[in-house]
Parts: C-alpha cells; structure tokens; sequence
C-alpha cells in the first residue's frame, strides 16, 4: 500500500479566522516530517485535518491513490499520540495497547501477542497490568506509541508528544521515538514548536507561519541555508545583519568581504550568520567589536558582542580557551562565504 | 495522591470545623426527631426537661397501623426509580451537547436550563396541576411521574454536564484514530469515566423524587399517593402533630440511608466524592 500523504490546497476557518490558507503539502512513504511554527501557526490544525479529528473547509487529502478528507478518523487507520498521553484511565496498560486492536476484531490470541511485542518494543513489558497513572509521564507517553504502532497504521502522526515532558526523559525519549520510527519505517508527521526537536528527529522540517507554509526542506539544508529570514531566526539562534550586496560580495559592518552564495536573491533582508560561524580572537590592536557580556555553558561559551552599536552573538566551542572578560577586544572572523535572506510575504488575498 | 501542604493545625481546625458542621445539621436534628418519635404522650414533653421523661412506641403504632403506608412505599420506589431513569436519558443529550460543543450562547443555555430552579416549588406545583388537568394526566401515575421528571431534569442536566465536560476530549478522538466509532467511543470510554458521577446525579435525583411533595400532590392526589404525600396527612392538618411528623421523617430517612450504604459499597471514596464533588 502506498503510504505517501498529499494535501492540495486545504483550508480551515474557524468562524471567520482562516487558520490554515491553501495548504500544500507532500509528503512521501515512509519520510518522518516535522511541522515547525509558533503557536498558532495552524501546525496542530492541520495534522487533526489529516488524522481525520477536525474537518477542512476545504481542499483535498490523498493517502496514496485514495482521497480520505471526509473518511471517518476509525476508518483511515493511522495511529496517533497526543501531547496529553490520551490514555484512558479506567484501563490497564496492556488493555489501552489492545483497544485498536479489539476495535478491528483481531483474534483473542493475537491480540495478546501483539500487545506484549509492542509493550516490549518502547521496553513497558514488566507494566502491562498496571494502570496509567501508576506510571511516570515518559511511560505513559511510551504506552500511547505502543498504542499507536500496535495497530500498524499507514500513518503515524504526532501532536508535541514531549511538550510535557522534563527535560531529560524527552532527550532519551526523542532519541527511542528516532530509533524506533526509522526501524519501523512508518509514514509520520510530527507537529512541534520545538525547533531542536525538529531538527533531531526528522528528515524533513516543514516550517509554517500563520496558516502557511513557509519552506521546506531537510534540517541540514534549513539550518545552514534558509531562504528566509523568518527560517532562520526559528531554527536555532543566527545574527541578521544588513548586508550590503554589489558584484556578488558582501561588505560586513566590521569592513570583512565575503563572497555570496545567492547574490540574484530579491526582497533581501539581510544575511545570517550562525553565533558558531562567527569566530572571535582577542586582540590589543586593531580590533573589530568588544565583548558586552558572556555566558559559559559548559560544552560552548556564549558571547554578546558590541559592532558598531549593534550586539552580534558569538558561540565558542571547546573546553580548553579562557572564558574572555568583558570589555575584552576582539577580531571577528566571519564565515568563508555568506547567504542572503529573504523576508516572507504572506500569500496575497490570504486573511490573517 | 496530592500532598498536603496544609500543617497540621490547619488540617485539625478544619476537621474539627465539618464535624461541628455535620452535628449540627445533621445529628442534632435526628436526635430531636428521635426523641419526639418515642415519647410518651399519656406523659408529654415540657420545659424545661430537655429530654422526655418516658418514652412509647405509641406514635409508631398510630403510623404502621395505617394500611396503606406499605403500598405507598412501593409505589415510591417504582415512581422515584423511573423517574431516576427517566430524567437521566432525558438529560444525557443535552448535557452531553453542552460539555462536547463549544457555541455562542453557550452560558446563555446552561441558565436557561437552570432557571426552573429559581421558581419556588408551589408556585411551579400549581400552574403544572392545571396543566396536567388539562391534559387529562390528574391522578395518575404517569402524570406524577411526568411532573417529578420534570422537577429533577435541571439539576440532572448540570450535573451530567460536569461530569461529561471533565472527561478530556483528547480521550475520545484517541479513540476514534484507534478504530472506535463516535457510538463506541462513548460507550467504551466517555461511559465508564463518567460513570461515579452519574451514579452520584442518579442517587440525588431518586432522593429529591422520593421525597417530592408539592407537584405529586397536587398531580397525583388523591388517587396517586406517594409515600412523601401519604405520609404528610400524618403532619395533621391545622396543628401539628410531632410524634407522627417524627416518625414520617424517619421513615422516609430510610431508604434515604439504604441508598447510601449502598452507595459506598459499589464505590471507592474517593470515586463518590469526586462526582458528589462536582455539584
């Protein structure tokens, strides 16, 4: 069966608020593909469209060759998790796991096969009898993917499924659910604010802002060559600085010229450069900025630094440099070649 | 399983609180009642003797002798349980539609809902009395079960509601992408959860039909007595006679007291309080 998802042109108001502006979307079998946005973006409402829960105004959704907007949610076999768990209370984790399984009328036997290989999978075995809240938030989200996979859906998707998480249990989590969804090789959407998160899970990052999409592409290609500024700013942290373009080079504030590697780019609104790209040496001399204030982080030691009345980032990596006083001068070495951002118009006639 | 943050004496003074609460409202009047049901009439009761000086069961004789006590109260029971029942479907759509879909207006329903409440019992008793005349519902059981139904729907619907807009949504859409249809997911999930706060609406509902007087008297006497209605010629006319009234009160106590007993067999503690708590 084909597994790949297809939106074309999909519309959802609510009253009078269109919240998703004429979507388009691919997404092929087996990719794992994040949709990143602040809140309110209409990240959430458009995986409830696709997972069958909220109802489009309009446009189409394709599983494959079969068009599923207005098929039923029990009836397009896709599995999902919620950010809340949705565990039903009143039931044993081994009886949550077997409900999509008991809805489809599989066999007594199987059922209990099935269950225990996919309690064993997210490694809940040992709790199987016990109820939900008789388990920490991290199991119990473990027991919804149990629930979601168990039933082998076409499609998997996932509404911020760490968001309530602490820290630690969503790194160790994250890494299961990447583990888990490339040895499965499921189809999944993964809805999420969190841009690291995004970036660490999937294999494409779809970035979306009020009701549109803004770009696509694979979180290397995202982070390191945004088109657009609102990309860049997203995903991770980034100095935007007005650049000044002729012949194909850019002048910095600090008097560097670099290279650019899209000088035909229209709408321009400045360059990005990652506080890692931007590398700073002190100095006694001749120097480029002076530093405002630093923070040590342990692995990276960040720093604020003061160009020509603007604050530039800057992230130092690797344990053995001193941590540079404020007030220090420094040499700023800029990255070998630059790229140009783009402002993001929204489309014309969309309401916002 | 939430921890306390109270200390110690914050938790003795509130404890100590309730319980003076509960004596006063609830024990204090049983005694009394109590000691009225069992006093002796060739002897009497007067200041300032606090408690009567010799007790008989002869207000309790008066009372059981009557013949038709025992067919009033079945006829209780099966008026107040259908009318449990009744209310409960009757209600279960519209609570149901007010916790599930947000709308414009939505506070709007729930007083107009409410608003029976406000008017006092009598006035609602007599204005219904007419109207069941009319329909030809007078002395019948129906009609008394009509008109308690109609008493019980406005407390029912909001506790229904409660109970239902506690259950999170999340819970049911989980169970559809599952397989479940709209139908399913109710039954097998929204159903049960809701299920201690039903029960909690059912109980107090059978309680307020049990003992409702005004609108069965005026529908249902007097071919149709209740237990509450029978019971109430005992209170006697023009002066009030207490022994009798005290022992109509704990008559109509018990089954009040059953219910109960009952009620903490077939749930946990905490499970009653929490639908009890949602009033």
């Amino acid at each position: 069966m084909d597994c790949s998802i297809s939106i074309r042109n999909l519309i959802k108001d609510f009253g009078s608020t269109r919240v998703l502006k004429g979507l388009d979307l691919n997404i092929s079998a087996g990719r794992f593909v994040t949709l990143l946005g602040p809140s309110g973006c209409g990240k959430t409402t458009l995986l409830r469209s696709v997972a069958g829960i909220s109802d489009p105004t309009s446009g189409e959704i394709w599983l494959g060759h079969r068009r599923i907007d207005g098929v039923a949610p029990e009836k397009r076999n896709f599995g999902m998790v919620f950010q809340t768990y949705a565990l039903f209370p009143h039931m044993s984790i081994e009886r949550n796991v077997a409900f999509g399984l008991e809805m489809r009328r599989v066999a007594k036997p199987d059922i209990a096969r099935r269950v225990a290989a996919a309690l064993d999978l997210v490694g809940l075995g040992q709790h199987a009898r016990r109820l939900p809240r008789q388990l920490s938030g991290g199991q119990q989200q473990r027991v919804a993917l149990a629930r979601a996979i168990v039933i082998e859906p076409n499609v998997l998707l996932f509404d911020e499924p760490l968001s309530n998480l602490d820290a630690k249990l969503r790194d160790s989590l994250r890494e299961d659910l990447r583990t888990l969804q490339q040895k499965l090789g499921i189809t999944s959407i993964y809805v999420t604010h969190d841009q690291t998160e995004a970036m660490a899970l999937a294999d494409e990052i779809v970035v979306m802002k009020d009701g549109e999409i803004v770009e696509r592409g694979t979180p290397v290609d995202l982070y390191r060559r945004p088109a657009f500024r609102f990309t860049a700013e997203f995903l991770g942290m980034t100095n935007v600085i007005d650049a000044e373009v002729r012949a194909g080079e850019c002048r910095l504030p600090w008097g560097a010229v670099r290279p650019v590697e899209n000088p035909d780019e229209r709408n321009v609104e400045g360059i990005a450069i990652r506080p890692e790209d931007l590398s700073i040496e002190s100095t006694d001399g001749e120097a480029d900025g002076v530093i405002e204030q630093s923070m040590f982080m342990g692995a990276a030691t960040h720093y604020w630094i003061s160009v020509g009345g603007k604050t530039l980032r800057s992230i130092a990596t690797g344990g053995h440099t001193a941590v540079l006083d404020n007030g220090q001068k420094v040499k700023l070495t800029a990255p070998p070649s630059l790229h140009l951002l783009r402002s993001f118009q929204p489309s014309p006639g969309a309401v916002s | 399983m939430s921890v306390s943050t109270h200390n110690r004496r914050t938790q003795l003074w509130v404890g100590c609180s309730l319980y003076l609460y509960l004596a006063i409202t609830l024990f204090l009047p049983l005694a009394v009642i109590a000691m009225w049901a069992f006093y002796d009439p060739k002897v009497g009761w007067f200041p300032p003797n606090i408690v009567p000086r010799s007790f008989s069961v002869s207000a309790w004789r008066e009372v059981l002798s009557d013949r038709q006590i025992l067919p009033s109260a079945m006829l209780s029971l099966f008026v107040s349980t259908v009318v449990t029942v009744l209310t409960g479907l009757l209600a279960f759509p519209t609570a149901w539609a007010l916790a599930q879909f947000p709308f414009k207006l939505k506070r709007a329903v729930e007083v107009f809902v409410l608003a029976p409440l406000i008017v006092p019992g009598i006035v609602v008793a007599v204005s219904l009395g007419e109207v069941f005349f009319s329909f030809g519902l007078s002395g019948t059981v129906l009609g008394v079960i009509l008109v308690q139904t109609i008493g019980t729907l406005p407390l029912m619907i909001r506790i229904l509601t409660a109970t239902l807009e506690g259950i999170p949504k999340e819970l049911i859409l989980a169970a559809r992408t599952l397989g479940a249809s709209q139908r399913t997911a109710v039954r097998r999930i929204a159903l049960p959860l809701a299920w201690p706060g039903f029960f909690a609406a059912g109980l107090l509902n059978f309680i307020a039909s049990f003992e409702e007087f005004e609108k069965s008297f005026m529908v249902g006497a007097p071919q149709v007595q209740t237990l509450a209605v029978r019971l109430w010629s005992y209170l006697g006319g023009a002066v009030l006679v207490l022994p009798t009234a005290a022992v109509v009160t704990f008559i109509l106590l018990v089954p009040m007291l059953v219910i109960f007993f009952i009620a903490e067999r077939m749930l946990k503690e905490d499970v009653m309080a929490s639908g009890l708590g949602k009033l």
